[in-house]
């Protein structure tokens, strides 16, 4: 895990971890960790874990489909300042076509698609970038504090 | 995550264990769909699950409609407080039988 602090109000840490499903529970330990050192609200901090690991089972479901076996590596980044948090992660997975995510109707009641609805109703925004190299997707999330 | 099941007459109860991830949503299945399929009501205990994610509700919604298809009953029992937010999050607080 690296640290980079620009001034007493600026944090930032950043891990990243091999793209598999038994990944997850390692991205939402650093994430743990990460809003204890920063003394995130302790009642807002099991949601932005969640919002966190499903942002990351997305990367592991959908970049990755088709490379169940792949040794790619996926980053997080958390940042804080006093105001914001900014959660960044980085994937050289298949590149996002914004206009397919989107989650199912929410009294359609049916198995999946409430992953990145659990990322809206927990996060303030949502923006897809296309990532700097080596990386093709990155997903930004930010949440007023 | 791990389990334990009880049973008493036509009533298993699932025990879980531990945070129920995408890593963790095809063993939970293993343990309760047999049960389902065998005509069992299931209670589901889910007092130490304290993280649950999109496929662990998944899970939940996928036992749920199993079990009516199969006219018998789930229940799910003793949520802890982390996990009822994730359910209350998807508005599955009216749709699961919740005890």
């Amino acid at each position: 895990m690296s640290t980079e602090v620009a001034d007493t109000t600026n944090l930032s840490e950043k891990k990243d971890f091999l793209v598999r499903s038994s990944s997850l529970k390692d991205v939402r330990s650093f994430s743990r960790e990460v809003f204890e050192k920063f003394k995130i609200n302790e009642d807002l901090r099991e949601e932005l874990v969640l919002a966190i690991a499903e942002a990351a089972q997305n990367i592991v479901k959908h970049a990755y489909k088709d490379y169940p076996d792949t040794q790619d590596r996926m980053a997080v980044r958390i940042s804080c300042t006093e105001k914001e948090l900014e959660i960044s992660f980085f994937d050289k997975g298949k590149p996002v076509e914004k206009s397919k995510v989107k989650h199912r109707a929410i009294d359609d009641v049916k198995p999946g698609g409430l992953g990145t609805f659990f990322i809206q109703e927990i996060m303030d925004s949502i923006k897809f970038k296309e990532g700097d190299k080596p990386w093709i997707n990155n997903l930004v999330l930010t949440k007023k504090l | 995550m791990t389990y334990k099941v009880t049973e008493e007459g036509d009533t298993s109860t699932v025990f879980l264990d531990g945070e129920i991830d995408m890593d963790k949503t095809e063993g939970a299945k293993e343990v309760i769909f047999p049960l389902i399929d065998a005509g069992k009501n299931v209670n589901l205990n889910l007092s130490n699950v304290q993280y649950m994610d999109s496929s662990g509700i998944s899970v939940l919604i996928e036992s749920h409609q199993k079990a009516l298809e199969k006219g018998t009953k789930l229940i799910v029992k003793d949520v802890s407080k982390s996990v009822l937010k994730v359910i209350m999050m998807a508005k599955l607080e009216q749709i699961l039988n919740l005890e």
